[in-house]
């Protein structure tokens, strides 16, 4: 058997979905598309505001009814960077990537640091940066990166 | 535990199937504990995930390669030490005298592996960052290592080890010398996290035979007792989660001793075979196992602690480093190499006079779900 060929074949799963984004992520996503700003859910029985949101409490499973604004500026947490691309192939650029808290939010945001790696360090102030008014869809992506201050 | 067997753990196997690995893995099993899957096998857990096996609702493809046609089987979508305690409950109820844990890993028929992790996480959010699913990893290990006393160094000091010891276990694949400083100097990736650092896929498939007390009295003279098992998942939220502590680990941890009495693990317990997916993980691990002295992993490894020779040996299999990372039969893979262990029988790794072992699973990128089970002889 060994030196022959086995048989193999190629194939794919692909299947397409769309995806809800819910009670709070509707509004998480029309608010940046809008209004430029943060918002989360405020639990008043934990008094924490979760980022982001989400219609529950996932420490004390209260349903969660009231919004508050977060700050737009927040502090860096974690840093990597990635020299790989989504598929393992080398970027030119690499992508430098934070988890950054804001102050008064349980939680935070993962996003691009639009600065070379260098240049980033942990506790660093930084800045949602929005893509412009007209480009934005309510997506995620409506967000473009952050960006020192 | 009355019987284990595994098929394995080479890069590729592609003579073999997926089930047909399987049923290689069982049929060991079943020697091992002298069961017929027919007649005296009362229930069956496999661990799979639909993606793993590019086939939806790929359970109802489980039963035969065990042996489990016309009985009572089902599947957990998850690592195989949950499997494990899916059987142990089952045998708890009274109902089922003999239940069989399957897990596998086909991983070299994944051709977009990298896709399947991106998948993994939350579509409205950080699937659309267009990154390689590793980053997380790489956030990760920075904040472990900006919070807990451990270095870079630590980390490569892991896999230098865990390649090592894989160099005495019969099956592994990436067994070798690799010096400190040949992993510092390995390619950066998502830093901190290093090429050398990231455990390598392998194929193979294992298979565990339970049984309750009295019936495994009667099938060995050396069954290895379940004395205490656990699972948890930390919030699915990476924002809410920690990232620099493995709490699910610790939480399942807790549960895990609370069940077996066990106080003050770091000095009673014999043997670890913890995730070590990535080189960070086994440190973070060990400190969540309360198997370091708080955050004193990196430490204690430098210290001898964990080393083959040393008072716990952490992975003397070599761990998924040193033999491969087996995707959702990690975590079996160490509970079978714990039971190896306490049995004697773990050959050229093997770990003297070892009586009382943990295993605990994670179940990788990006998941925050992990298990813990104490085991002795
Ligand atoms: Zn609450």
């Amino acid at each position: 058997m060994v030196g022959e060929e086995y048989r193999r074949w190629e194939g794919d799963m692909e299947a397409l979905y769309v995806y809800t984004a819910g009670v709070a992520g509707d509004r998480f996503f029309r608010e940046i598309r809008d209004n430029e700003r943060l918002m989360g859910t405020y639990c008043p029985e934990c008094d924490v505001t979760y980022l982001p949101p989400r219609l529950y409490c996932e420490t004390c499973f209260s349903e969660l009814n009231e919004w508050e604004e977060i700050p737009n500026k927040g502090r860096v947490d974690a840093i990597t960077v990635a020299y790989v691309d989504d598929k393992g192939e080398r970027l030119a650029r690499p992508k430098v990537l934070a988890m950054v808290r804001f102050l008064g939010a349980n939680g935070g945001l993962i996003h691009v640091v639009d600065l070379p790696e260098e240049d980033v360090y942990r506790g660093m102030e930084v800045e949602v940066v929005y893509l412009p008014r007209g480009l934005r869809k309510g997506s995620f992506l409506d967000i473009l990166h952050f960006k020192a201050i | 535990m009355v019987g284990i067997g595994y098929e394995g753990f080479p890069r590729e196997t592609p003579h073999y199937s997926f089930k047909e690995l399987t049923f290689e893995a069982a049929l060991k099993a079943y020697e091992d504990a002298g069961v017929d899957p027919r007649k005296d096998v009362d229930s069956f857990v496999v661990c799979e995930e639909d993606y793993w096996a590019g086939w939806s609702i790929s359970d109802e493809g489980a039963p035969d390669q065990l042996g489990g046609v016309l009985r009572p089987l089902h599947t957990v979508s998850g690592d195989g030490l949950n499997g494990v305690a899916n059987a142990f409950m089952q045998i708890k109820t009274g109902y089922f005298d003999v239940v069989v844990v399957e897990a596998h890993s086909k991983a070299s028929d994944i051709l977009t592996y990298e896709g399947i992790l991106t998948f993994a996480f939350d579509p409205l959010f950080y699937r659309l960052l267009n990154a390689h699913p590793h980053f997380l990893a790489g956030l990760e290990m920075d904040a472990f290592l900006e919070d807990h006393e451990n270095t870079e160094e630590d980390c490569a000091e892991v896999v230098r080890k865990n390649r090592e010891n894989a160099r005495h276990h019969e099956a592994a694949s990436f067994g070798g010398q690799t010096s400190v400083q040949e992993v510092m100097d390995s390619e950066v990736l998502f830093r901190p996290l290093k090429a050398a650092e990231i455990s390598p896929l392998a194929d193979g498939s294992i298979v565990l035979v339970l049984a309750s007390a009295e019936k495994a009295r009667e099938l060995t003279d050396q069954p290895i007792w379940i004395r205490g098992i656990g699972w948890s998942s930390d919030s699915p939220w990476l924002e809410t989660r920690s990232l620099a502590e493995a709490r699910y680990a610790r939480w399942a941890a807790d549960q895990a001793y609370r069940m077996a009495g066990l106080e003050r693990p770091r000095r009673r317990v014999h043997v670890a075979e913890v995730d070590d997916r990535f080189a960070y993980k086994e440190l973070q691990h060990l400190e969540a196992l309360g198997l370091a002295g708080g955050n004193r992993a990196g430490a204690l490894l430098r210290e001898g602690f964990y080393e083959m020779k040393g008072d716990l040996p952490a992975n003397p299999s070599g761990g998924s480093l040193g033999v491969g990372n087996l995707l959702e039969a990690s975590g079996l893979f160490r509970v079978m190499e714990i039971v190896r262990q306490l049995r004697g029988q773990a050959g050229e790794h093997q770990v003297e006079g070892a009586t009382l072992g943990v295993a605990q699973s994670w179940r990788g990128i990006p998941t925050a779900t992990g298990g813990v089970a104490v085991l002795e002889a």
